[in-house]
């Protein structure tokens, strides 16, 4: 492809105040209506923008030393654990360290939005002691102001994509993805579509190592290609890092998911050079053509199926079709921020204050992302489930109490006569029931039963277990058909191996 | 308008919803009810014509009446993502054409469903 522009003339361009700037989703429109080549002719530069909770997010932080000089080697800041590992008076703050106490309500993410809002921070730092830093402990307090270094480091930011969420237990849970109402009956996503950055570079052409953005509402630069980086799936992310001194608490504040933990919503936007009719056609871009999976999270498994193919469109109408359902899809980053993000970088261009950087080298177009490796699998329900007794719901109590003698279980599952789960009696409701001379199994019998799957992980199953606080899981195909029963004495035998 | 009444252990055996209605032929709507061991909770709507009657009627029973906003979104912490549209039961909050969040505070039935879904704590459930 034929370039019709350098970098170096944009940049002539805009400190001439001459550039012609314009959003990703405005990019979409012009080329809509006026085709590539007199958008790649009109257009030099194209400005994107997410705002998403980017959990591999933290912060470099510098305090100088004391009078008399310590070594840090425990370090809270206004209670969250620091990470102290580096040199005397340096620490790294990660964005889901929570708070001992406070849990989800405040972690890292949070004493960095307090920081960037100019708040006082509590230090409190103990130490073992050397011959060349006595000191032992240090109590103060900080503004962003009073540190040398405040630097944001991001590892993995700006994904490419993501997979929108969904729930198909019977009970609601909670995950990174949000609140996930039981039977598919809400959908959540992540990413600003035909704004996001690496979308709009899907090759990554301009975006590369030494790339300028904006990051958290000040200048920020691409560090290289971020961790878990899958370019030969689209699934490309980046590392990126910046001064945290000129970031803006409207772009970088703390997140909070119950139940699972707390992160950081980073602003981040990154201009596109159009370079060349390619790079026009790639940044004209629509919502449309950018797919993605849904899964089901209820499925505590590393694969999770894909319940049908969507797309941003989709998914941006609030509405998602699921087999004859609407469903309510809402994101969970911000779209309203990320427009946000692309029009202020865009003001920047134009105000001339924004200069582009070329890369100094591409990110990895081959790397591969790869599963962990486990040197000892771990244990799924099929490996331990065992065959489970059963009754029909027409059998009297008395009938059922003799089988739970005679085949020594604590547990018999109702079926039809397809096999079809339809209750649960413990050994317990028999015993009452005959106690009570209560003849109807019917009347003594559990109908809303906690199942598992064959696949699903025995750490899965405990958690289940806990919560309803059961002591046996009756385990059923899609269809609800039982294959089997997993039962606490098993699983407490699995821990005596 | 809508009002949240509070029955001690003593009023949640006698039919008080049911002799204010007859007093005041006032139509309420229970929007929520939770009963504990000793405590009970209503979450009434009448229409705002017989709000003072009700009300009134309602402390004369000895019931405590609480009215006001229960549900509020802070507008200085909401990032509007719209997450807790899709948490909520009686489609109360939308996202307007610029995608600004609201709470519809005549539809809300002050379940609190959206307040743990919120990744900002921008939600408050007041009492």
């Amino acid at each position: 492809m034929k370039n019709i522009r350098t970098v170096d003339q944009i940049n002539e361009k805009i400190s001439k105040g001459t550039i012609n700037v314009v959003t990703a989703e405005e990019m979409t429109e012009i080329v809509k209506s006026n085709g590539i080549e007199v958008a790649a002719k009109d257009v030099d530069i194209v400005t994107t923008g997410t705002f998403g909770a980017m959990c591999s997010s933290g912060l470099f932080l510098n305090f100088g030393h004391a009078d008399p000089p310590i070594k840090m080697d425990h370090v809270n800041l206004n209670g969250v654990e620091a990470y102290h590992g580096n040199a005397a008076v340096d620490v790294y703050l990660g964005v889901t360290k929570m708070h001992p106490e406070r849990n989800f309500d405040y972690g890292g993410g949070h004493v960095i939005e307090d920081l960037v809002a100019g708040k006082e921070i509590e230090l409190d730092a103990t130490a073992y002691g050397t011959d060349c830093y006595p000191r032992k402990s240090v109590k103060t307090t900080f503004t962003l102001q009073d540190v040398n270094q405040a630097i944001l480091c991001n590892p993995r930011n700006a994904y490419q994509r993501y997979n929108a969420a969904t729930n198909g237990r019977d009970d609601v849970i909670y995950t990174y993805m949000g609140k996930l109402l039981p039977n598919y009956s809400n959908v959540s996503y992540s990413g600003a579509g035909e704004l996001n950055p690496l979308t709009n570079d899907p090759d990554y052409e301009t975006i590369g190592v030494g790339t300028r953005i904006f990051l958290g509402g000040g200048i920020g630069y691409v560090t290289g290609h971020g961790t878990q980086h899958d370019p030969t799936n689209k699934f490309g992310t980046i590392m990126v890092q910046g001064d945290l001194k000129q970031m803006d608490p409207k772009f970088l504040r703390g997140a909070t998911y119950t139940n699972y933990g707390t992160s950081l919503y980073v602003g981040l936007g990154i201009p596109i050079p159009i370079l060349n009719e390619d790079l026009a056609k790639k940044t004209s871009i629509s919502d449309e053509e950018i797919k993605t999976n849904l899964l089901d999270y209820g499925i505590p498994r590393r694969g999770r199926p894909s319940l049908k193919e969507t797309d941003y469109a989709e998914l941006k109408s609030g509405k998602l079709k699921l087999k004859e359902r609407e469903i309510p899809a809402q994101p969970l980053s911000s779209l309203k921020i990320a427009r946000e993000v692309a029009s202020t970088l865009k003001k920047w261009i134009d105000d001339g204050k924004f200069l582009l950087a070329s890369p100094t080298q591409r990110l990895s177009v081959t790397e591969v992302c790869r599963p962990m490796k486990i040197t000892k699998e771990a244990v799924f329900v099929q490996n331990i489930m065992i065959p489970t007794v059963t009754c029909n719901i027409d059998e009297d109590t008395e009938t059922v109490a003799r089988r739970i003698i005679e085949k020594n279980v604590n547990h018999v599952v109702v079926v039809d006569d397809g096999g079809i789960l339809k209750g649960i009696v413990t050994s317990f409701d028999i015993t009452k029931a005959v106690a009570k001379k209560e003849e109807k199994l019917s009347n003594v019998v559990t109908r809303q039963v906690v199942t598992a799957s064959p696949e699903e992980p025995i750490d899965s199953c405990v958690r289940k277990l806990k919560k309803h606080d059961i002591s046996a899981l009756p385990v059923v195909d899609s269809e609800k058909k039982i294959l089997g029963i997993v039962t606490s004495e098993q699983i407490s035998r699995l821990l005596g191996e | 308008m809508k009002a949240r009444l509070r029955f001690d252990k003593e009023k949640t055996s006698e039919p008080i919803i049911a002799s204010v209605i007859l007093r005041t032929k006032a139509p309420i709507n229970i929007l929520r009810a939770q009963v504990d061991e000793g405590t009970g909770e209503v979450l009434i709507e009448v229409p705002d014509d017989k709000a003072e009657s009700t009300i009134s009627a309602f402390k004369q029973m000895g019931v405590d009446v609480h009215v006001g906003r229960f549900i509020e979104l802070l507008r200085e912490k909401c990032i509007d993502c719209g997450h807790c549209i899709t948490v909520c039961p009686v489609d109360a909050i939308s996202a307007q054409s610029d995608l600004t969040v609201e709470i519809d505070q005549n539809k809300c039935v002050d379940c609190g469903a959206c307040v743990d879904a919120c990744p900002t704590r921008a939600i408050k459930l007041s009492e």
